[in-house]
């Protein structure tokens, strides 16, 4: 009831949040974005011809008129058609996201749970040996540029230069097996580039967390290194991650993935808002910033939930 | 006599610093019997808790590290006992009660949760049986209805509840040795009374030693039987409380006692304190580590460090010089003062 009440009220206290966030893109969109007028209306045109188009594409109306006509758009969830392909939005959207959660949830998830591990293995080994070499290993990863990793993979497992064992472009997947050979790649490049960050994150975490008393009082009365590290430390430790994990969500729904899809040629959200925003798609970008804003309103309720959850001396009032 | 439960001979604890190594716990040694309540006394830092981490072995390490001497408890040496062995010791055979009942219980586990793990870990029962141990003991520790607590979570108890869940994790396999670090410190004082009490009152029935940890020279005189003090690593006295209190024969111990306030004396007496500071553990002077706040110093005190000497019947004492009475070391200071 306490959660229900809580959920509710947030929502009620993001819509000031969504209404900023459309309203500040929309501005920017509107003028600083790309001009469709002279693409679509072909050479030579009348003056008469390009008034048409731009009423058409709802230019001539003034700021105010459009941006209703926006907010009116996302309460209906009905963002029209894409001015370059005339396909719903909607349609697109259903196309590209799972296919973009499909692409990046296991590279994000792998690259989690390792770093976790990789930092359990490090905190606990602190100043030693073990604890150098997986944190040497960590700078080394986040010194390496994604679109080197990307490359590197590619050439090593797709090409004939290297192993040639997958895919290097595309996405056609009908059967698990077909998942499989076409995400590993891509994975291998998501959880190379995050696990750095990950492992130096969580170590930090951990580290803080086993200088507390009560860790002290855990192993004052026995309590083994493995049980200790995964109950007591990690327990503690949930709230930091869960922010992390958390907020990454939105990041990786929508635009995470922009290089892997645009280097493995998979036709992902990354991909289709970033065509969106350099032919000045509107449609397709309202529909993904206000996608965004919402995720971002719906991950900060799921979190403080979460909170509460790991946490009993949290409370949401 | 009989052989005492716990012997600590010749402790040495050094940490690694950025200034060098710094010698914590320098060569003491201290024997426990069974059943006897001893009081470690001495001010924040001069290395009462690192001794007691000792002797659970666990001293942070790095950078610390128990550098010489030896630690037997029944006559098994701990020193050198590897990690798992160690942990069979840790709360079955020894057990600690820390100073702060508000951190040193896990926040996001249940009372019961954590009890239970400490039982079935040392007791091998089940999850029923572990959890019908945790709840006599908390009703042995005072607590009015344990099974309206045991599910809560310590955020939800007032400090001296937790104090008492501690002491029941502490008691509850029975350990032969219960080292009790400030464990009233950070209480107020009606309750401080009612859990030493407590303390007291389990230690008798199970048969427990006690080593109290504290700075209260009150809580020693009430509690103890025999007491150490301690100066910045090394042990200044050594003997029983009514000795230790009746006559001093240490400046440090005669400065503690003098520094009492007293009930029945003016309000506008002037209140003797300790003179100076803890010198810097990193750069020691080469004599006695007390000289330059003893009322009492000589030269030969600042040039060579003055050895254990026995002392009455069973005391022990560091001083070259050591004092004579009370009112002797009361003498000396207001000479020295002036």
């Amino acid at each position: 009831m306490e959660t229900l009440q809580y959920t509710l009220r947030k929502l009620i206290t993001g819509l000031p949040l969504l209404f900023g966030v459309t309203l500040i893109s929309f501005a920017l969109m509107v003028y600083f974005g790309p001009d469709l007028t002279y693409e679509l209306v072909g050479k030579n045109p009348t003056q008469e011809q390009i008034e048409r188009v731009q009423s058409e594409l709802g230019y001539d109306q003034n700021f105010l008129v459009r941006y209703l006509d926006y907010v009116r758009e996302i309460v209906t969830l009905d963002f029209g058609q894409s001015f370059s392909t005339g396909e719903p939005v909607a349609d697109l959207l259903a196309r590209t996201v799972p296919v973009s959660l499909a692409l990046t949830l296991p590279g994000f998830i792998l690259g989690n749970l390792l770093g976790i591990l990789l930092a359990q293995i490090a905190a606990w080994n602190r100043s030693g040996w073990l604890d150098k070499l997986i944190m040497g290993g960590a700078v080394v990863g986040m010194s390496i540029s994604f679109l080197v990793v990307i490359i590197a993979a590619q050439v090593i497992f797709s090409s004939s230069y290297g192993l040639n064992w997958f895919p290097v472009r595309g996405w056609s997947v009908y059967s698990l097996a077909d998942y499989l050979y076409h995400v590993a790649v891509p994975t291998l490049a998501l959880v190379f580039v995050s696990l750095g960050y990950n492992t130096r994150f969580y170590r930090a975490v951990f580290v803080e967390e086993m200088s507390r008393d009560h860790i002290r009082t855990a192993r004052a009365y026995g309590t083994p290194p493995i049980p200790l590290m995964l109950r007591d430390v990690l327990k503690n430790s949930l709230i930091p991650i869960i922010t992390r994990i958390m907020f990454s969500i939105p990041m990786i729904i929508v635009s995470g993935s922009l290089l892997i899809e645009s280097y493995f040629g998979i036709p992902g959200v990354g991909k289709a808002t970033f065509d969106a925003i350099t032919t000045g798609d509107q449609p397709v970008l309202k529909a993904v910033v206000s996608l965004t804003a919402v995720l971002f309103v719906l991950v900060l309720i799921i979190n403080d939930i979460l909170y509460k959850w790991v946490d009993p001396r949290v409370s949401l009032k | 006599m009989n052989r005492p439960l716990l012997e600590v001979d010749n402790l040495v604890i050094e940490f690694e610093t950025d200034r060098g190594t710094i010698r914590a716990v320098d060569g003491i040694s201290f024997c426990v019997g069974a059943s006897e309540t001893l009081g470690l006394v001495g001010e924040s830092g001069c290395g009462k808790s690192v001794t007691a981490l000792a002797l659970l072995g666990l001293i942070p390490s790095p950078p610390g590290r128990v550098a010489a001497g030896s630690i037997r408890l029944d006559g098994r040496e701990l020193t050198g006992l590897s990690e798992a062995r160690m942990r069979k010791v840790r709360g079955k055979d020894i057990a600690m009660i820390f100073q702060e009942p508000m951190s040193a219980l896990n926040p996001v586990f249940t009372i019961a949760s954590q009890m239970t793990r400490v039982i079935r870990r040392h007791q091998g029962l089940s999850r029923r049986q572990a959890r019908a141990a945790a709840v006599e003991m908390l009703a042995l520790t005072g607590i009015a209805a344990p099974l309206r607590l045991i599910d809560d979570y310590p955020h939800q108890l007032s400090g001296g509840m937790r104090q008492r869940v501690m002491i029941a994790m502490a008691m509850s396999c029975e350990p032969k040795l219960l080292i009790a670090d400030e464990p009233t410190t950070a209480l107020d004082v009606t309750t401080q009374a009612q859990v030493l009490e407590q303390i007291l009152a389990l230690q008798s029935s199970f048969n427990t030693a006690v080593i109290l940890i504290t700075h209260d020279l009150g809580v020693v005189a009430e509690t103890c039987s025999r007491a150490l003090v301690m100066y910045c690593g090394r042990l200044a006295e050594e003997g029983t409380v009514e000795s230790l209190f009746a006559h001093p024969r240490h400046p440090y111990t005669a400065g503690l006692l003098e520094s009492i306030p007293a009930l029945q004396a003016s309000r506008n007496r002037h209140l003797p304190t300790i003179a100076g500071a803890v010198p810097d553990l990193a750069e020691l002077p080469p004599g006695c580590l007390f000289a330059d706040r003893c009322p009492s110093a000589r030269s030969l005190c600042r040039e060579e460090h003055p050895r254990l000497i026995t002392s009455g019947r069973d005391g022990r004492v560091a001083c070259h010089f050591p004092v004579q009475s009370r009112e002797a070391y009361r003498a000396a200071l207001v000479q020295w003062e002036s």
